[in-house]
């Protein structure tokens, strides 16, 4: 076997065009700027039938050539993708053989996006999105990387070989590089080999596992903790308020990174910290849907109970196995009740504890803000309870800045993971996540630049996903 | 500057048309408006929201924003072309030449700089005089708005001073380039009654002293008839009624300005003779107008094919080259023709007394160092010996400006506070200490609250339905879902909503109609009491009047005692049985609305009566304004609450104003008075609102 170019046979007909569109679009763009310099901008003018009439003559031209040599740049790209897919192993070398990887991926997002653009004016604030171009981007994204996991994690598809395998003489090997054995299943490492001779692209792909599945998880616990705290810090104020918010500005001023450190230390792990921490923490979501759903239904006891019952015990049950780790201190319940284990317990725990006080303060300020509107008073005037107000008539009217931070702090978790990984805290050192791959890709980097960049790639991308979605969300709630 | 011995007119504007570009569709926001304004003028541009008064404003001042166009027509201001002046020529112009004050005073203000600087930056980027100059002129001219102390005023911030204060100061840096034009975008619309007053007559006074035109946007039209020569009024986007203010008022030849003068409570005339007459239907959205005539569709003199058919030209009334209607029929209609009275409904006796206060104070302690808790307590007294009695279908009026108290009053009613002292009794059983979550259910469905502000009073995000459902739940009404969702949609029949309203949300309905839905919620429980807090007062004119007769028929049919809290005279005048006056937190009168609207008055109600703006040519009224704005709640005056601002102090022995709170005189049957003026001058006062001969 040959090893593979970037674009195969195809790019030495497709690159030059490429490179001809890109010098045409960025000509393009320099003289429209240079032209802004010199002279105002246009006015629109107005037809008499009431349409607009945009700019004509040079200025016209210059941005019609902009969109043109835009649309061949995109065009190309996408040609890029789609022979890969559709032409056999090898022509479009290995951005095909990576195109061909993630066709399920490409399948999921087409199908998304038809459903989603054809009852867009059905769907709310999700719909909206799709009248936002950066919010569209940042959707699309999003959700590569979160098709990528799914398929990874629950189907095995997109990976080529398994992440922790090493095959020897690939160790360090540049991107495309032919297996020594012709019998493999896939016939090449696609982004090259690492240090420890294992498949850069299979890591890259199982990585997005274990991001996907933590960083949303986290930020919702985050999100229950900060919720049900800074709800009565903002409805109630007074003494809890200033209690509650000093605490909050407690945790936010220790240095993170320590207590990561502090947390994952052995000594520590024995005295059981973070398991009573975990203990604390995660029964927040229980109070949460507890109260949310007795405020609402008390009036209807007949109905409360049944409801109560079921919610409650089917996340005691959660929240039981979640925190029942064995080995720690916390190692009571019996093996068949524990429905699993989580290893990564710890990640979660300081994750969490270091986002949740952020989320209470917008809470808080939003709680603050809300609690002076006249239904609130309303609410108050018909003999409501406390929380009622709180999570009925308050919180639906906080969600959208509520939903922005949402997706923005999914993206500074995300970070956080990274962070965590590359100081190799928490997780196994064998862990294929973005942060320990980058770590491990660091310490040749002079000699081998290749292995830790798809992996930082992989996470400026979703996190760009992410602020941009955030961003797209932000618009499009502020617009009615 | 050459054109200062300009002679024509300062602002014409002709077929002016204004439109929004969105991403949908163009809104067309003003079509084919024109108008003059003389030197020395004052031009009232008259309309409900949305119709486009305020767009014309900043079309004069060329601020469209991003989105807003001139599609059409010509500004001319001193002769000279505005749509096609260069951004530098504008600039010159704005602010100089033109100036204009804005609705909301704070927010005109910046926040960070000291009143004298913000002053003074007028002259300094307009004339390049130095700042001694700029300052010496600052302080004549907050010398001429009649602020006290105007040396301490140019060393305030402005969050310094209060509301009525800030207008007289963003007039005052209207005035320092002395402006040929002012425009007043609603400039008096966030303060109260009493400083609305003494502000127009500022600005009238101001407008004669510096010779400079006007044009005044208000929503009013008693304010309007005090401040200006002509008046245009907006429907939808066109002017339809042109002419001076004695032309429009006395002798109007469009339907909406007919509409519009009878939807409005006069105090002139008698309820009976002349109920009011709410428009029909809806104002209609930018992009939703009819063809034709757009008032067509809620107009009573409509003709079918006639006004529908094509667009109305503006014309001129017969024998009258100032005056100009948009109206195809206004020399068909018989304009004299007295409004089409429906069936008079006889008005529910007046059963026995249902709720009692007596002696009811509430005071609050403000820690003076909120931190550590530390320092002096001070006491607000929000409420000082409160006592009244409401009976069974009677509409109690509760009527002062804002930090009089009514709304700490209603709170402690509604056990959202608990009094200090006294007894507030429903049914003859204390209910004044007992909080709201320690009420029986029966006790917090009997007294409800319908609120002002129509955008805040529905939960956005929960349906019209579920929210009447949540009332009818907590207060224990019907079995199950199916009867309380039946119970539901009678309570939607009985303020005269569709059915189909239940699954709405919120944002989908006008404002009007969110009152409605806010009236039903508060009759959910079968209200026996309810607490209007100035419920009409947010919405538009035209549905002002739907609102309140809806009220009016709940409470005939359900035999509601209705506390009507309000700053309108007008309309309480209009609608109570008995009126309350307070002012911070005493009760200075009390009696019948004839007692109370009639000499003899409290000196405070007489100060009220005069502000409150007429739309009546025929109505004189005395000019009492009152000095300085009132005192603030913390730091009451001593004795009498009304001393610092009574021009009727002089008149009693003693200096007893300022040692003493007077005690409750009572002058008639029911009527009661907290005032130390002698009888002698009781009975020696005039009325207000004298009402010409006809």
């Amino acid at each position: 076997m040959d090893p593979l170019t970037w674009t195969g046979p195809v790019g030495s007909f497709l690159n030059p065009l490429l490179g001809i569109g890109i010098g045409v679009f960025l000509t393009a763009v320099i003289i429209q700027s240079l032209m802004l310099l010199i002279r105002e901008e246009d006015p629109i003018v107005v037809n008499p039938d009431g349409t607009l009439a945009r700019k004509t003559g040079l200025p016209g031209g210059v941005e019609r050539i902009i969109t043109l040599s835009m649309l061949l740049i995109i065009v190309l790209l996408l040609a890029y993708i789609v022979l890969g897919v559709i032409t056999p192993h090898g022509t479009v070398g290995i951005i095909g053989g990576m195109a061909k990887q993630f066709l399920p991926v490409w399948i999921a997002l087409i199908a998304m996006f038809v459903i989603s653009m054809r009852y867009k004016r059905k769907l709310g604030l999700y719909g909206k999105l799709f009248d936002s171009t950066v919010g569209m981007i940042g959707l699309g994204i999003v959700m590569f990387w979160v098709f990528t996991a799914l398929f990874t994690g629950v189907f095995d598809l997109i990976a080529t070989h398994d992440p922790l395998a090493q095959v020897s003489g690939l160790k360090n090997k540049v991107p495309g590089v032919p297996m020594p054995d012709a019998d493999a299943p896939y016939a090449h490492y696609l982004l090259g080999g690492d240090n420890l001779a294992r498949d850069i692209f299979s890591r890259m792909v199982h990585g997005s596992v274990i991001v996907v599945a933590i960083a949303p998880l986290a930020t919702i616990f985050a999100f229950m903790v900060g919720i049900t705290l800074g709800l009565p810090a903002g409805y109630f104020s007074g003494r809890l308020d200033t209690v509650l918010s000093f605490v909050a500005n407690l945790i936010l001023a220790f240095p993170v990174i320590l207590l990561f450190y502090l947390l994952v230390t052995p000594e520590i792990v024995e005295t059981g910290i973070p398991s009573y921490m975990a203990a604390f923490l995660f029964v927040f979501p229980l109070i949460f849907f507890g109260v949310l759903l007795n405020s609402r239904y008390y009036t209807q006891p007949s109905k409360r109970t049944p409801i109560l019952i079921v919610v409650l015990g089917v996340l005691l049950l959660l929240y039981l196995s979640m925190i029942n780790q064995k080995g720690t201190v916390i190692d009571f319940l019996p093996e068949w009740l524990d429905l699993f284990d989580l290893d990564i317990l710890v990640v979660f725990v300081s994750v969490v504890f270091v986002n949740s006080p952020t989320v209470f303060r917008i809470v808080r300020s939003l709680a603050l803000d809300l609690r002076t509107r006249d239904y609130v008073a309303a609410a108050q005037t018909r003999g409501e309870g406390a929380w009622y107000i709180m999570l009925w008539e308050i919180l639906p009217n906080a969600r959208g800045p509520l939903i922005v931070d949402f997706c923005l702090r999914i993206g500074y978790t995300t970070i956080l993971l990274g962070t965590l990984g590359f100081f190799g805290l928490g997780l196994s050192s064998e862990s294929p996540d973005w942060g320990s791959t980058i770590n491990e890709g660091r310490k040749l980097l002079l000699v081998f630049t290749h292995p830790p960049l798809p992996p930082a790639f992989a996470l400026l991308t979703l996190v760009l996903g992410l602020n941009l979605l955030a961003d797209g969300l932000r618009e499009e709630s502020l617009r009615d | 500057m050459a054109d200062r011995d300009y002679t024509g007119p300062i602002l014409e504007i002709d077929k002016l048309s204004i439109s929004f570009f969105t991403r949908l569709r163009e809104i067309p926001a003003v079509m084919d408006f024109s108008a003059t304004i003389q030197p020395g003028e004052a031009l009232g541009l008259v309309g409900e929201s949305g119709c486009g008064k305020s767009t014309v404003a900043l079309g004069v001042m060329q601020d469209l924003g991003v989105n807003g166009r001139i599609v059409g027509g010509s500004i001319k201001f001193k002769g000279r072309e505005l749509n096609t002046m260069s951004a530098e020529e504008l600039r010159d112009i704005r602010g100089s030449e033109i100036a204009m004050i804005y609705q909301e005073p704070m927010a005109s203000l910046n926040p960070a700089m000291k009143i004298g600087r913000q002053l003074a930056e007028v002259p300094m980027i307009h004339e390049g005089v130095s700042e001694e100059e700029a300052l010496a002129r600052a302080l004549e001219v907050v010398t001429d708005v009649k602020l006290p102390d105007p040396e301490r005023i140019l060393k305030s911030y402005p969050h310094q001073l209060s509301g009525g204060q800030q207008q007289r100061i963003v007039i005052a840096m209207a005035l320092m380039s002395k402006p040929s034009l002012l425009i007043l975008d609603e400039p008096t619309t966030a303060l109260d009654v009493t400083v609305e007053a003494a502000v127009v007559e500022l600005v009238k006074d101001l407008g004669k002293k510096y010779g400079t035109s006007m044009l005044f946007i208000s929503h009013n039209l008693g304010l309007v008839l005090e401040t200006c020569d002509r008046i245009c009024v907006m429907y939808s986007g066109e002017a339809v009624e042109r002419g001076s203010i004695e032309e429009v008022f006395d002798d109007m030849q469009h339907p909406y300005t007919q509409a519009l003068f009878r939807s409005i409570p006069l105090p002139g005339a008698d309820k009976n003779a002349r109920p009011l007459i709410a428009i029909p239907g809806n104002f209609p959205l930018p992009h939703e107008r009819p063809d034709g005539c757009n008032f067509g569709p809620r107009c009573n003199y409509f003709e079918e094919r006639r006004c529908n058919a094509q667009a109305i030209p503006m014309t001129q009334v017969h024998g009258n080259d100032r005056h100009q209607t948009r109206c195809l029929r206004h020399e068909e209609i018989d304009w004299t023709a007295p409004p089409e009275v429906a069936e008079k409904k006889e008005k529910g006796a007046i059963g026995p007394v249902v709720l009692k206060m007596d002696n009811l104070k509430k005071y609050y302690d403000v820690a003076a160092n909120a931190l550590f808790g530390g320092g002096q307590k001070k006491v607000v007294k929000a409420n000082e010996t409160l006592s009244f009695e409401a009976h069974e279908s009677e509409t109690l009026a509760i009527v002062g400006e804002s930090g009089c108290g009514k709304s700490t009053f209603a709170k402690v009613l509604m056990g959202l506070e608990t009094a200090t002292d006294g007894e507030i009794l429903l049914d003859n059983k204390s209910i004044g200490n007992i909080a709201i979550e320690d009420r029986t259910t029966k006790n917090v469905a009997d007294i409800q609250m319908v609120f002002q502000n129509p955008f805040d009073t529905l939960n956005p995000s929960m349906s019209v339905g579920r929210q009447i459902m949540r009332a009818l739940e907590i207060f224990k009404v019907g079995n199950n879902d199916a009867e309380r969702h039946q119970r539901m949609l009678e309570l939607l029949d009985l303020v005269k909503l569709p059915r189909a309203f239940a699954e709405r949300m919120p944002r989908q309905l006008s404002g009007g109609q969110k009152q409605r839905v806010g009236i039903a919620r508060a009759f959910a429980g079968d209200a026996r009491i309810v607490v209007a807090d100035e419920p009409v007062s947010a919405l538009d004119v035209s549905v002002q009047a739907a609102v309140t007769d809806l009220l009016m028929e709940i409470q005939r049919e359900q035999k509601t005692t209705l506390l009507f809290i309000s700053h309108d005279l007008s309309i309480v005048r209009y609608l109570s049985d008995r009126v309350m006056v307070m002012y911070l937190g005493h009760v200075v009168e009390l009696g019948t609305t004839d007692q109370v609207f009639a000499p003899p008055y409290h000196p405070y109600t007489e100060a009220l009566l005069s502000a409150v703006p007429i739309a009546d040519t025929s109505v004189t009224k005395e000019h009492i304004v009152l000095e300085g704005d009132i005192p603030s709640a913390m730091n009451p005056p001593s004795g009498c609450p009304f001393q610092t601002r009574c021009r009727w102090k002089a008149n009693v022995p003693g200096g007893l104003c300022e040692k003493e709170v007077p005690p409750v005189r009572h002058l008639a049957e029911g009527h009661q008075v907290k005032c130390h003026l002698p009888d002698e001058d009781l009975q020696k006062m005039q009325p207000v609102i004298k009402i010409a001969a006809e």
